[in-house]
């Protein structure tokens, strides 16, 4: 027996514990009316270890204009949640077991009177830290899981759209003038495309980078149409989406020789006007010159050598 | 004979250099995505300047449905096909140390994993909730990597593998981690919620897919004067997808 005791003290290893949280839908979109209330069905699945989650919801702010997100620590906004399970609520712990979900009927209502505007939250699936390991160093993980909401109130429907194109570049290259730079043809060339928007509601942006070359041809790249928040601005990407160094909207790749004019046209809905902008590169040869020089330098002066050689004999 | 048809095979090759120049290898193809016009009608005025056009405009969203039930609701991507749902899983959530020796420094991993279907943005951040501390009060703290040149922060990794560098750290390898995380040797101490401090960025990326997986390493060195005891901490990850 004592055997048996001393053993199992022995062997309490600690097996790894997983977490494993999904969330559908990823994010929501909602355009309401004060004095209006919705229901939204949300789905959190398990497939680690059964855990215990709770349910809250926070405001969140731009990070950069990359599309990453800030939570705030504290509640704040005139927009009220709920939960219209029946034996659930916000803030109120729930099991689920490996391979279950959890339905959450999430009920977003605006008071009368709430001010015009746009607000965003996240709602978030935490899961409780597992209880310490006593007598060792160790470190617990818990883990949220979020899903962003973007509420657009307004008492008319009208919400303003009001964009302008931050900045429209390509990185890198020579520059020539302010809106022309050089590149080698063999360089990859990455653009960037940055709109603001001064709007107090969220925009889409949809529409296309235009490539136009010196001998006609021109090749269109789509726009992935992503929200920009209230007063923020963001890195629009085109497709093929691009990977480089750093984050960019295109990565032309390719042999370009002369000049090149890039633009984009951009529309935020159906009738909205069009911003535009446009920029101008040069490509040339460069590295392949170098070597058609050094090549050429080499050809003379083995020719020379075998002529020297031909006119001796 | 001989030289004349080196010359003209020179300024041939040079020619064609010079020339030989159509656009080629741009992939324009893509079936991830789908564009879906949104339904805004709007009327305003046009500002412009030399290269940019700012627009001002009051848009009226799906003013039908608008009107008649109070509200339009979107959910999921309107770029992607379907609403994929968001996964994020911790290969370990209760991380253990082992026991501590002084000038021995302990690592240990966990791998995060992203899975958001074949595309989309994602953030995960992470903190400490504490310091790792002991019940009662004695803190590891948070490291500095060694210090002097490599005096590492909260946004930025450098090398830490001097045994006299006593803290608390994490490591970051794999998928969408930060640049500065350049190999196992560099580390960062994990920001501290109890000194107001953001969370850290471990994993980020603006075009996702599948299965992006990361491995954390946590460290910890103690110094020889550091108290006995049972030391612990809770580190929140956060994973969200973007807007």
């Amino acid at each position: 027996m004592t055997v048996g005791v001393v053993f199992l003290l022995l062997t309490s290893s600690v097996n790894a514990q997983q977490v494993s949280l999904s969330i559908s839908p990823p994010i929501l979109e909602l355009v309401i009316k004060p004095g209006k209330s919705i229901m939204v069905a949300y789905r959190v699945g398990n497939l680690g270890d059964p855990t215990i989650l709770t349910t809250k919801i926070l405001p969140f702010e731009p990070k950069d204009n990359l599309g990453n997100i800030r939570i705030k620590k504290e509640f704040d906004g005139p927009v009220r949640f709920g939960l219209d399970n029946a034996d659930l609520q916000l803030e109120q712990p729930f099991f689920l077991k490996t391979g279950d979900s959890q339905q959450l009927l999430l009920r977003i209502r605006l008071p009368e009177g709430a001010p015009e505007g746009d607000y965003y939250y996240t709602l978030l699936a935490e899961t409780v830290p597992p209880k310490s390991s006593e007598g060792i160093g160790s470190a617990q993980a818990r883990v949220d899981i979020g899903s962003n909401i973007l509420i657009t109130v307004t008492e008319s429907g009208s919400v303003e759209v009001k964009p302008k194109i931050a900045l429209f570049s390509t990185l890198g290259g020579l520059i020539l003038d302010r809106d022309l730079k050089i590149y080698d043809s063999f360089d990859k060339i990455p653009l960037t495309l940055i709109v603001e928007n001064k709007g107090k509601n969220m925009i889409k942006p949809e529409g296309e980078i235009t490539l136009k070359g010196n001998f006609g041809e021109e090749i269109k790249y789509d726009i992935i149409p992503k929200n920009i928040l209230s007063m923020s601005q963001r890195l629009v990407e085109a497709t093929p989406s691009a990977q480089f160094e750093k984050p960019v909207s295109l990565t032309l790749s390719g042999f370009f020789v002369g000049l090149y004019r890039l633009s984009t046209k951009l529309t935020f809905g159906e009738n909205s006007p069009t911003v535009f902008a446009s920029t101008s590169f040069l490509a040339l040869p460069f590295k392949l010159i170098v070597g058609l020089i050094v090549v050429i330098i080499i050809t003379t002066f083995v020719i020379r050598k075998f002529s020297t050689q031909e006119d001796e004999d | 004979m001989n030289l004349r048809f080196a010359r003209f095979l020179v300024v041939a090759l040079l020619f064609l250099g010079m020339t030989g120049g159509a656009v080629s290898a741009v992939d324009m193809e893509s079936s991830r995505f789908r564009i879906d016009s949104a339904n805004v009608n709007s009327a305003a005025g046009n500002k412009s300047s030399t290269n940019y056009k700012l627009s001002d405009t009051i848009g009226q969203l799906a003013a039908g449905e608008f009107s008649s039930t109070g509200y339009v609701v979107k959910a999921g991507f309107q770029y992607l096909h379907s609403i994929i749902p968001f996964r994020f899983s911790i290969s370990d959530i209760n991380v253990a140390l082992g026991t501590l020796t002084p000038n021995v420094p302990v690592t240990a991993s966990t791998v995060l994993t992203v899975y958001f279907g074949a595309a989309g943005q994602y953030l995960v951040t992470a903190i400490e909730e504490s310091p790792f501390k002991t019940q009662s009060g004695n803190a590891i703290p948070d490291t500095s990597c060694n210090g002097g040149g490599d005096t590492c922060s909260e946004s930025l990794a450098k090398v830490w593998d001097s045994v006299s560098a006593y803290g608390f750290g994490y490591g970051m390898s794999g998928d969408d981690i930060p640049a500065d995380f350049i190999d196992a040797t560099y580390f960062r101490p994990f920001p501290d919620r109890t000194a107001a401090e953001s969370p850290a960025t471990v994993m980020t990326s603006i075009n996702v897919g599948k299965n992006r997986i990361s491995t954390l390493t946590f460290k910890v060195n103690i110094s020889p004067i550091q108290p006995a005891g049972s030391y612990q901490t809770i580190i929140n990850f956060v994973a969200t997808p973007s807007f």
